[in-house]
Formats: structure tokens, sequence, C-alpha cells
């Protein structure tokens, strides 16, 4: 499988969660359900906001320390787009399975357990963020993520988007960023040595793929865009994905 | 509505001004799925959906039709009793959420001595009268200014069947079959089934008819019909080729 493969969604697979979305990108396939508001177990219970609970499971096995880190990521950034003041004591619920990964999971993957796993975060986030939006959640706003990294090749340092899977072995640093629909850095997580040059190349990279002006454009814009950069644009994927949805919905209206 | 004046929403968008009614006399009335933001004096969308904009009444919203059931007021809601506590039913409204109230005197001529008694699992038809983030939703099943039951109260007998909460306000609105493209259960009554419905904004569809073995069965149809409809998307032609195959079934 190549590792720049164009994302993929499917939103409301599963028949009896209130939302779920289906989404693959770079090799990544990933199953999310939601499930809330619902009554929160009285330990998990706030007074004032809902509690946000994430649930990652690997493709192989079970969970560890590696996914409880990746829940905590994610829960803190979720926390922040679901308008969590407007359900005190109740429980907003996502389960992230982990369908496909580029590497072989059976392998060796027990190995750099203390080490996060970055190139699934962004994966992870955006299905999760589908399949709030198709369980209707209400939300402050939308959000994009994207991974990028720093590779080393021939002396000169080069920002490269979604990098196969050996590439981001070698590379000097590897970075995830998630953006809201409002332009504002929802997550920004780095591994690796990085000059603060670097770090503001990689955000620059991952703004123009994160918050492009989406579905507003006119066609000779688009166009524009698609011929400059490797034309990905997180934020039309994720509008005409939720677009096709909802209009399915409403065939009635 | 054409496809191409659709305009789809997801949460934090901006809206176009140009769209928002403005009311003359009264304040504009925000319906589900928006907010206001104070900061930034601005109508902010909550879920995807289509946004709908009413200029005749002032008032705008966003259609979606998936998610769990929140309550809303005077939202009308098939619940299941739990138990009964003190001078209350408590009253299940959708899966795992926290129970609503429904007090035992609030049902159409109810007194101390001659109301209804309902057991755990009985179901009844209720409006919802608050609603509030902070507490327990709380239902009535009796109008409070006329004293009558206008439709509401225990339901007995029939089955209650679960569809997605656009398929129930598609159910709600005054015609359905004109606003909503359900003709489903038209289809079914002029095929000569004789059969009763309530439907609740909670998802929850029911279906009741006399206690009989040919009834049991023709309920069960009526049911399935809706959640056909329901899950596959029918538009009112393949609504009436399935009506056709139901009555075709139900003959033999």
């Amino acid at each position: 499988m190549t590792a720049t493969t164009a994302p993929e969604a499917k939103l409301q697979v599963l028949p009896r969660a209130d939302g779920s979305a289906k989404f693959s990108s770079a090799g990544y396939t990933v199953i999310g359900s939601v499930n809330g508001p619902i009554e929160a177990q009285r330990r998990d219970e706030h007074a004032y906001e809902a509690h946000v609970d994430v649930i990652v499971r690997p493709a192989a096995g079970v969970g560890g320390t590696r996914e409880r880190h990746l829940e905590s990521i994610l829960q803190s950034s979720l926390a922040q787009l679901i308008l969590v003041k407007n359900f005190p004591r109740h429980l907003i619920q996502i389960v992230l399975q982990v369908e496909e990964t580029p590497e072989n999971d059976y392998a060796n993957a027990k190995l750099v357990q203390a080490s996060l796993n970055f190139p699934i975060l962004p994966a992870l986030l955006q299905t999760a963020v589908l399949a709030l939006l198709s369980a209707s959640v209400p939300m402050r706003a939308t959000a994009t993520a994207s991974f990028v990294a720093v590779l080393s090749q021939d002396g000169t340092n080069k920002v490269v988007v979604d990098p196969p899977p050996r590439d981001i072995e070698t590379a000097r640093s590897v970075h995830v960023l998630a953006f809201t629909s409002h332009d504002e850095l929802l997550l920004a997580e780095s591994e690796g040595d990085f000059t603060v040059k670097e770090w503001d190349d990689v955000y620059d990279t991952a703004k123009r793929i994160c918050c492009q002006s989406g579905g507003a454009k006119t066609g000779i814009e688009m166009e524009l865009d698609d011929a400059g950069d490797n034309g990905l644009d997180m934020r039309r994927f994720l509008r005409s994905a939720v677009e096709t949805k909802v209009e399915a919905d409403l065939h009635w209206k | 509505m054409a496809a191409t004046d659709r305009i789809i929403v997801l949460p934090g968008d901006t809206i176009d001004p140009a769209v928002i009614p403005t009311p003359r006399r009264n304040a504009i009335r925000l319906g589900p799925g928006l907010r206001h933001v104070q900061a930034t004096n601005s109508i902010v969308p909550t879920v995807a959906g289509q946004l709908i904009t009413d200029h005749g009444k002032g008032s705008m919203w966003v259609e979606s039709s998936t998610g769990h059931y929140i309550p809303a007021i005077s939202d009308l809601v098939i619940g299941q009793i739990t138990r009964s506590q003190g001078d209350y039913y408590l009253v299940n409204l959708s899966p795992y959420t926290p129970n609503a109230t429904l007090p035992h005197l609030s049902f159409e001529a109810a007194t101390k001595k001659t109301r209804p008694q309902l057991n755990p699992g009985a179901l009844v038809y209720a409006r919802v009268t608050l609603a509030n983030r902070h507490m327990d939703p709380e239902l009535e099943c009796v109008s409070q200014t006329t004293g009558k039951g206008d439709g509401l109260g225990p339901l007995t007998g029939g089955m209650v069947f679960d569809v997605s909460l656009g398929m129930a306000r598609r159910l709600l609105l005054s015609k359905p079959r004109e606003y909503g493209g359900v003709a489903v259960l038209e289809l079914l009554a002029d095929e000569g089934l004789a059969f009763e419905t309530a439907v609740g904004r909670n998802g929850k569809v029911w279906v009741g008819s006399d206690k009989s073995e040919a009834n049991t069965r023709m309920v069960i149809a009526v049911g399935r019909a809706l959640r056909e409809t329901d899950e596959r998307g029918l538009d009112v032609e393949a609504q009436k080729k399935l009506v056709r195959r139901i009555m075709k079934e139900l003959s033999r």
C-alpha cells in the first residue's frame, strides 16, 4: 500500500451506535463510534460538564500504555471541541477501533511500547471528529489533523507530509498538528531534534493542509490549490464527506 | 426545495448574515443546532445539517436526523415506566439516559383515588414540560390549560418500534406525505388495515390495534414497513412497492 493514499470516509457505518464513521488515510483505517450524551457513571460524573471518554483499541491485541497515552491526548483535544458545558453529569463515549495499519502490528509491536505512535494520531482524531458529527453531538467547531515529518536527504532537510513508514523510522523529527475550523491550533505533538525554523516550516505546511478555506472557494481558486503542494485539503474533504451524508439523510426535504 | 439552494452547515461555520431572518417585531427564534455566541454576537451552528430559515416566523434551525435524543420542552415522547417513586413515575425516554419524572396526577381526570396504576414496563405518550441541562426532564400526560388528555396517556396493547430521530420528526410533521415524504402509513390504511399510531420525538413509534392473532401480524408488518422506509431511505414510489409486497404477504 502506498502511504500517500487519498483520505476516504464513510459516516454512520454501525447501525446500533448513535454515530459512527470509518476513515482511512495514509495506510491507516479506523472505525469510530460515538454514543452520547448518556448517563455517566458516578465516578465519572462531573457537576458542570460532560465527561468525554475516549477508548482506543489497537488492530491486534489489547490496548496498553501506548493506547492510554493516545487516549489522553485525544480526550483533551476533543473536550475542547465538544460543548461539554451543555451536558453536565453526562458522558460522551468515543470508541476508536484501529482496523488497518501500514506496518504489521503483529510483529515487534511491543518493542516500541514506550514511544508515542505518532503517524496514527491524525487518523484517530479525524475519525473521532467524523463520528461526533455523525452523532450530532453539539460542538464548538470541527477539526482537521495532519502528520508531518522532517527528513534529512542529501544533507538538506525536507518537510514531508504523510511519509511512508520506512521514512518515519529515519526521520529527524515527526510532528502531529491539528487545527480547528477557526484556524486555531488544537494539538501539537513533536518528537525528535528540530530547530525553531524547522518547526515553523512544519507549522506552515500543516496549516496549509488543514486550514484551506474549504467550500467557500470558486472554481479557479480550487484549481490553483490543486496545482500547488500535494493538493491535500483536509477541510474540504471533511466537508464533502459530511455533506454527502446529510444530503442522503435529508432526501425527503 | 431544489438541491442547489440547500445550505449545509458544519459546527462552527459562519452563517451568511443575508440568510438570517430579521423579524420586525419579535426577537429571532433559534431552533435546535444553533447557539448564540455573546462575545462576537453571532449565530453559530453546533451540529452538521441543513440550515433552514423561516423569514415569515423569524426562526431558524439546523435540520439533522441522527444522534441521541436530547429532550426539549413540548416534545411529544413515548416513554417506558421504570418504576414508581413517591408521587412520580420514573420514565425512560432513551437508552442509558437518566429517567424522566411523570407526576402520578398529571393524567386526564386523575385524582388521588382514580389515577392510572402503571406497572414497570408500561408505555406512556407524554409531553416534555421541563428540559434543563442541570435537571432530569419532567413529563405530563394532560394539558395544563384545558385539563384534557389530547391523546396523551398510557398506551395499551400494540408494540413500539425504534426509528431514527429524523424519521420521527418526519412522521410528526402536519402532513407527513407532502412535507416529510412518508406515505407508508397512509398507503397501508388505504389498503384497509385498521391500526393506530403514536409517534414520539425520541425516535419511537407505537403501533396499536385490538388484540387478536391477525392484528398482531398486522402491527408487526406496519412497524417493519416504517423501519424499512427509514433504514433504506425509501421515496414515495418505493414505499408504494413496499406496501404492495406487505399486503401480498399478509393475505397469505
